[in-house]
């Protein structure tokens, strides 16, 4: 025998709320396959963008007459099409014939004053492709600029010098750091803010689950016979806790190696990168992340561990457990509020209070807009109202365990309260 | 072993709102006993019960548990208990979930393992040891249930009507089960409604109606007590005898009250003595008259009659305050 203790109950308890979630096929599916989603997340688009328009058969009907011969030659040596200038007379019902004959793809109308402002419409069956639309537009762009070029009689060095390159970019900063890449701290906040509000979800629902379970197999009076209700919610948390954060940690390792190592796996799919570039995760982002996953989880799993205890069925629980989860949508909700102003007012406020700032903590923190002491103080509180909430939910549960039928009215809960 | 109870219950008060479930019960259960905890549904036996295991708490009195301990987790090491409802994490594996209880009640967790695996051989389980507890038969999950119980030799196992919804099979492991414990000289405390099954395997009995404690001590000083007020079944050799002993039976001094035999009973009536006669005098009178008598017998009231006599109308059943929608 080894001596009582609260303690060593409440891990006997963990572990065996730990093993009955890890040892599933469901938990090692999902561990896995969520940073396989988080990587196609980084290639499908790089791989769409860059997907091959080769091959496609348009039809240029110029009635400009210096802009369609220029523009065939563009789209056949630079984008490997087939492109026909054809009689300006054309009818457009005829061209549209042809492709319901699937004989073009497209057909590009080149009105007569295109140079001086006149429109270029291009109409085909892969015009809704943002490919097509945007590879179109910058020849169009090149042909009719070149145009107007020989109608100003400017010299090849007075087009090169216009057309060079502006270099501009917009970098996330609060003046801590030289900033990051705006689209991508905002893309990797997100994405963060997102990750947290869903694990703590799926966990905080299993918690509730997990004691209703107990309630409705009945194996409820033959546990707190054996450890005091206390011990079984703390342990019931930690275990459920632990598979969670072993959930988490492992997405986001896999996601840092992704971020990391972007361009290579993205070369394993024949793409390269473009677009805006994802700032690596930093050790302190992953420590708030994972501090805030922690504390924020066991906020809310007591919260939905009082909601378990109160109810009897299944069933009941989707009822009870709304307005917890309101109060979690709320957070994502706000996400935004953030993200607009990190240093804000709203944002300061929101991601102080313990209810959101497990989810928009991280995400101010990793947009810049809060020092570590701040997030100190944030952390601060949520540690705190953890404690009270806990310390209430543990009341309702000692007494609601073992209750059958009836859902208890506010007012007998705020009678358990005082027990 | 230490000569003190295996559990003194002192002046215990236990109300749930308006109504009292439990009302100043006192009882003591000496240790290497078999100790049933009788009364009607309601009467507040399992509430008693989850009171000496801290599912819940009194308002009034004390509990003693074992060598001085008050419930608690200390206590709760050495005690076994099978609820009135039983449930098993249904998705655990056999073996897991007996070794799990063994170590909630403080075994280490190879010794659990190890005594999970003794049980489950003991009671013909064995090759269901690796299977969900889900994929068990019923009576298969109630020896499970009851290994939960047992798995650390717990000093005092109690019971909260163990018999209610098991098989024949399993009504008679049980019986075993609690004979062998007795018979170790650990402590059995159980509650039933059921007065034919307590009067077959109860030492000592303590009957409770409407949360009151109606009588309590060992079983045969209470049949001896009851058979001491006076009831006597008779037969008679032939009508002959029936006819002489008309005026014996009929002397007010003697016999207050005639009645038929109860169903079953092969006497040919039963008699209440009147206060102060013994059963002796009754003889002498009728061997005086010459009657033939083929029975004479002094009445041991079954459980189930001193039950009925003493709770009387108390016995109503009342639904359960903790249970009520």
């Amino acid at each position: 025998m080894k001596p009582a203790s609260d303690l060593r109950a409440m891990l006997v308890v963990a572990r065996r709320e730990l093993l009955e979630r890890i040892l599933t096929k469901w938990f090692v599916i999902m561990t896995l396959v969520g940073p396989i989603g988080m990587i196609a997340m980084v290639v499908v688009p790089a791989l769409i963008a860059s997907s091959s328009t080769a091959g496609t058969k348009v039809e240029i009907v110029d009635q400009s007459g210096t802009l369609g011969e220029p523009l065939a030659a563009a789209l056949e040596t630079k984008l490997e099409w087939h492109a026909t200038v054809i009689d300006p007379k054309t009818p457009d019902r005829a061209e549209l014939d042809r492709i319901r004959d699937d004989k073009i793809n497209g057909f590009i109308t080149i009105a007569k004053h295109a140079v001086d402002g006149g429109p270029v419409v291009y109409r085909g069956d892969n015009a809704s492709s943002q490919a097509v639309k945007i590879l179109l537009q910058k020849e169009v762009t090149d042909v009719v600029r070149a145009q107007r070029a020989v109608r100003l009689k400017l010299t090849q060095d007075q087009v090169t010098e216009l057309d060079k390159k502006v270099d501009f970019e917009s970098n996330q900063t609060t003046g801590e750091t030289e900033g990051t890449s705006g689209m991508g701290a905002f893309a990797i906040a997100y994405i963060l803010a997102f990750i947290l509000y869903m694990v703590i979800t799926l966990y905080g629902v299993a918690v509730m689950r997990s004691v209703v379970t107990e309630k409705t197999s009945r194996v409820m009076e033959l546990m707190v016979a054996a450890v005091k209700p206390r011990s079984l919610m703390a342990g019931k948390i930690l275990g459920v806790g632990a598979a969670g954060l072993i959930q988490i940690t492992v997405w986001l390792a896999m996601g840092a190696i992704t971020l990391a190592y972007r361009e290579t796996i993205l070369g394993w799919f024949g793409a390269s990168g473009g677009g805006p570039g994802l700032p690596p995760l930093a050790f302190a982002e992953v420590a708030v992340v994972l501090l805030y996953f922690v504390f924020g989880f066991f906020f809310y799993s007591a919260m939905y561990a009082a909601v378990g205890a109160m109810v009897s069925s299944e069933q009941d629980t989707q009822q009870v457990q709304m307005p917890v989860t309101m109060l979690l949508v709320i957070g994502v909700v706000c996400l935004q509020v953030v993200s607009n102003a990190p240093r804000g007012d709203a944002a300061t406020v929101m991601s102080n209070v313990p209810l959101w700032s497990p989810m928009l903590m991280p995400m101010r923190y990793v947009l810049g807009g809060a020092t570590l002491g701040e997030v100190a103080i944030s952390l601060g509180i949520l540690i705190v109202s953890t404690l009270l909430v806990v310390r209430a939910a543990a009341k309702i549960y000692r007494v609601g365990v073992l209750m059958y039928g009836k859902r208890p009215t506010m007012r007998e809960l705020v009678r358990w309260l005082r027990y | 072993m230490s000569s003190s109870p295996a559990l003194v219950v002192r002046g215990v008060v236990k109300q749930f709102g308006n109504h009292v479930a439990v009302e100043e019960v006192s009882f003591e259960v000496p240790r290497g006993v078999v100790y049933g905890i009788l009364g009607p549904n309601g009467a507040g036996k399992t509430t008693l019960l989850r009171m000496i295991n801290d599912i819940i708490a009194p308002d009034r009195g004390d509990i003693t548990i074992l060598d001085g301990l008050r419930p608690g987790l200390e206590a709760a090491q050495r005690i076994g208990y099978l609820p009135e409802e039983r449930g098993l994490y249904p998705k655990m594996r056999v073996i897991d979930m007996i070794e799990f209880m063994g170590e909630l009640r403080g075994l280490r967790r190879a010794e659990a393992k190890l005594r999970a695996t003794k049980w489950l051989e003991r009671l013909g389980l064995a090759q269901w040891a690796k299977n969900k507890v889900q994929d068990l038969s019923k009576g298969m999950q109630q020896k499970v249930q009851f290994t939960t119980a047992l798995i650390h030799e717990p000093e005092l196992v109690i019971l909260d009507e163990p018999w209610s919804g098991l098989d024949p099979i399993n009504a008679e492991v049980l019986r075993e089960v609690v004979e062998e414990i007795r018979a170790s000289g650990r402590t059995v405390l159980f509650s039933t409604h059921l007065m034919e099954q307590a009067e077959k395997v109860c030492d000592a009995v303590c009957i409770i109606a409407r949360g009151k404690k109606v009588l309590d001590g060992k079983l045969r000083d209470i049949k001896r007590a009851s058979a001491a007020e006076g009831l006597v079944a008779l037969g008679f050799a032939d009508d002959e005898a029936r006819a002489k002993a008309e005026p014996v039976l009929a002397d007010a001094g003697l016999v207050v009250e005639r009645r038929a035999p109860r169903a079953g009973d092969v006497a040919d009536c039963e008699l209440k003595l009147a206060d102060g006669a013994a059963p002796s005098q009754l003889l002498a009178a009728l061997v005086a008259a010459n009657v033939g008598v083929r029975r004479f017998e002094v009445v041991v009231p079954t459980l189930h009659q001193i039950f009925v006599s003493k709770v009387g109308d108390a016995a109503v059943a009342e639904r359960r305050p903790e249970e009520a929608a």
